[in-house]
C-alpha cells in the first residue's frame, strides 16, 4: 500500500511534466496547426541553462527555475522569429513548418552532442532533506515540489488563455488566424505570445527533467511522452492533454512497480495504439483537424 | 474622409482592381455595387490593409493609410467581413471582447457591450454560448456588434444582409441608417443593390475591377443602363 502510494505520487509528478510538455506542444499546434518538434530544443537548451545558472550563478531553486522559465520563453520567441515567421509570411505549406521544427530539434541536439556531449551534468542538491514524513508515509520532496510547480504553471497558463484579452485572441486565432487582425489584433504578436508561453512551459520542463535526471544532449527527446499525451488527450484540447499526461505518468509508474521497467513501455505503447484505434479523437472527444 | 486614388490590386496574374478611385466623405453612406467577382471585397480589404496595393494610394484625411490591418483598426476603420467570420469556438461575449481589443479601459468595454446588447438583445441571451452555435442571422448580428465594440468612426460593411430572412434584411438596413445618423461613416457593399442604393448618399458601380459609373445613390438606382447591366441580375 505504502509503496503503491509512493509510486502513484512519483508517477503523477512525472505526469505533471508530461502535462507541461503536452500543453506546450498543443498550444502551438492549436494556433499554427503543425506538430512543433522544436519544443524539444527549448527543453534541451533550458535544461543546460538551468544547470549552468544553478551550479555557477545562484544555487537557489526558485530563482533559477524562474529565470529558466523566462529564458525558455525567450528561446521560443527567437525560434519562431528565425524559422517559422519567415515561412508563415510566405504562406508556406504546413509540411515545411513540420520539417523546420524537426530540423531545429536535431540541430540543437547535435550541437550539444558535439560540445557538451561527453559529460552528464547534474543539478546541485537544492534540499538538504529529501523526504517528508507524513505519519506512516514518506514522500519525496522533489516529487511533491515538481507536481506543485506543474500545477501552478498550468493554472497560470489556464488563467491567461481563458481570462485575458490576449488569451481570447490566441483562442480566436486557433480557429482563424487572419480575422483577428480586423479586430485590431496584431497576429504576429499573438503568435509570439503563444511561443513565449509554450517556451515558458518548455523551460520549466527542461529544468524539472534536468533536476530529476541529469542533463545530456538527448534530454529534449523526452517530450515525446508529452506529445503522446497531447494526442491521447485529444489534440486541440489543452485540458485533455493535462489529464492524459497525468494518467500516462501514473500508469507508467504503477506498471513499473508491478511488472518492471522493461515490460512497462511495451504495455504502455501498445495500449496507446489500441486506445487511439478505438478512439482516434482522444479522450476529450474533440473532433480534430488533420494537419501536418 | 477616406480616399482611394488610382488603386490597382493584383492576385498573382489576376487584376482584381484596376485604377480605382473612390471617395468616402465623413458622415456619409457610400456603396459599391457590382456583380460577383467585380472586386468589391477586394476594395474593402485594401482599405483594411488585408491586401496590398500594386499601384495607387489610400489616404485618410489627406494622410497615407498604408498600414498593417491591426493599425488600420486603431485609426477607427473597422471592417465587418463577408461571411461574418465569427470565431466559432469562443463565446459570444468573448467575440465581443475581442471586437474591443484595442480598448484598454474595461469599463468602456462593458459599456460598449451593454450598448450592442441594446441593439441586439438576442446576443445577450446567447452571451455564454460558442459563436459557432448561433444561427446565420444571429452570427450576422454578432459580426456587426463585434465591429461596433471598438467605437469605430468608419464602418466597412461587406454584404451584411447576405443570407438573412427578408424582415431581418430590413432591420439591418434600418440599423445601418441609424448608425449613420449617429455619426458613423459607412462604406457598404451589398448583394441587395437596390436597397443599398436607396440608403446611400453616393455609389460606385464596379465591373471586373473597374469603376464604370458613379453618382448619387438615387441616380445610380434609377439609371436604366446600370439597372439592366448590374442591378437587374441581382434583384431578388
Ligand atoms: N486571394 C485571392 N487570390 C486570387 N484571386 C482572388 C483572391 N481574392 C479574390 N480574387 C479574385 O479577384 C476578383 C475580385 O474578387 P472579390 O472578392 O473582390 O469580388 P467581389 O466583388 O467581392 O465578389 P462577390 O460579390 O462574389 O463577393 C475575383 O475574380 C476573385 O476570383
Ligand atoms: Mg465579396
Amino acid at each position: 500500500m505504502h509503496i503503491i502510494f509512493q509510486q502513484l505520487l512519483n508517477g503523477l509528478s512525472l505526469g505533471g511534466v508530461y502535462a507541461l510538455e503536452a500543453v506546450g506542444f498543443g498550444l502551438i499546434f492549436n494556433v499554427l496547426k503543425f506538430s512543433n518538434f522544436s519544443h524539444s530544443a527549448i527543453v534541451a537548451i533550458s535544461a543546460y541553462f538551468g544547470f549552468f545558472i544553478s551550479r555557477y550563478l545562484f544555487p537557489n531553486f526558485a530563482v533559477t527555475l524562474l529565470m529558466t522559465a523566462i529564458f525558455g520563453g525567450l528561446i521560443g520567441v527567437v525560434i519562431e522569429k528565425l524559422i517559422f515567421r519567415p515561412i508563415r509570411l510566405k504562406n508556406a505549406p504546413l509540411t515545411l513548418f513540420l520539417v523546420n521544427s524537426i530540423t531545429a530539434a536535431m540541430l540543437v541536439q547535435q550541437v550539444f552532442a558535439a560540445t557538451l556531449g561527453s559529460d552528464y551534468y547534474t543539478y546541485p542538491e537544492f534540499m538538504k532533506e529529501t523526504a517528508w514524513r507524513l505519519g506512516a508515509f514518506t514522500v519525496s520532496k522533489t516529487y511533491v515540489i515538481m507536481l506543485t510547480i506543474s500545477a501552478l504553471v498550468l493554472l497560470f497558463l489556464s488563467y491567461i488563455i481563458r481570462k485575458t484579452k490576449i488569451g481570447i485572441a490566441i483562442r480566436a486565432a486557433s480557429s482563424d488566424i487572419r480575422t483577428p487582425s480586423l479586430m485590431g489584433v496584431n497576429v504576429d504578436f499573438i503568435v509570439s505570445v503563444a511561443f513565449f508561453l509554450a517556451g515558458i512551459l518548455g523551460g520549466i520542463t527542461g529544468y524539472l527533467l534536468g533536476m530529476t535526471y541529469s542533463v545530456d544532449p538527448f534530454i529534449g527527446s523526452m517530450i515525446l511522452k508529452g506529445i503522446i499525451a497531447a494526442i491521447i488527450g485529444g489534440i486541440g484540447s489543452l485540458g485533455g492533454g493535462v489529464i492524459a499526461g497525468l494518467l500516462l505518468g501514473a500508469t507508467e509508474s504503477l506498471l513499473i512497480s508491478q511488472i518492471g521497467a522493461s515490460l512497462t513501455p511495451i504495455v504502455v505503447y501498445s495500449s496507446i495504439i489500441i486506445l487511439l484505434l478505438i478512439r482516434p479523437e482522444g479522450i476529450s472527444g474533440k473532433r480534430f483537424i488533420v494537419k501536418a | 474622409m477616406i480616399e482611394l486614388i488610382g488603386c490597382t490590386v493584383r492576385y498573382g496574374g489576376i487584376t482584381a482592381l484596376d485604377n480605382v478611385s473612390i471617395k468616402i466623405p465623413d458622415g456619409k453612406i457610400v456603396s459599391i455595387v457590382g456583380a460577383n467577382g467585380a472586386g468589391k471585397t477586394t476594395t474593402i480589404n485594401v482599405i483594411s490593409g488585408m491586401v496590398k496595393l500594386a499601384k495607387g494610394s489610400i489616404l485618410m484625411d489627406g494622410e497615407s493609410l498604408t498600414l498593417p490591418p491591426h493599425r488600420i483598426v486603431k485609426k477607427g476603420i473597422v471592417q465587418i467581413p463577408e461571411g461574418r467570420k465569427i470565431f466559432p469556438t469562443i463565446t459570444v461575449a468573448e467575440n465581443l471582447i475581442l471586437g474591443a481589443f484595442i480598448i484598454k479601459d474595461r469599463e468602456r468595454i462593458k459599456a460598449n457591450m451593454e450598448r450592442v446588447f441594446k441593439l441586439f438583445p438576442i446576443l445577450k441571451e446567447r452571451m455564454n454560448q460558442p459563436g459557432g452555435t448561433l444561427s446565420g442571422g444571429e452570427q450576422q448580428m454578432l459580426a456587426i456588434a463585434r465591429g461596433l465594440m471598438s467605437d469605430p468612426k468608419i464602418l466597412l460593411l461587406d454584404e451584411p444582409s447576405l443570407g438573412l430572412a427578408p424582415n431581418l434584411v430590413l432591420e439591418i438596413f434600418d440599423m445601418i441608417k441609424q448608425l449613420n445618423r449617429e455619426g458613423l461613416t459607412i462604406l457598404l457593399v451589398e448583394q441587395n443593390a437596390q436597397k443599398a442604393l436607396n440608403i446611400s448618399d453616393y455609389a460606385y458601380v464596379l465591373e471586373t475591377g473597374r469603376i464604370v459609373s458613379h453618382g448619387e445613390g438615387s441616380k445610380i438606382a434609377g439609371d436604366p443602363v446600370v439597372k439592366k447591366a448590374y442591378l437587374g441580375i441581382k434583384e431578388v
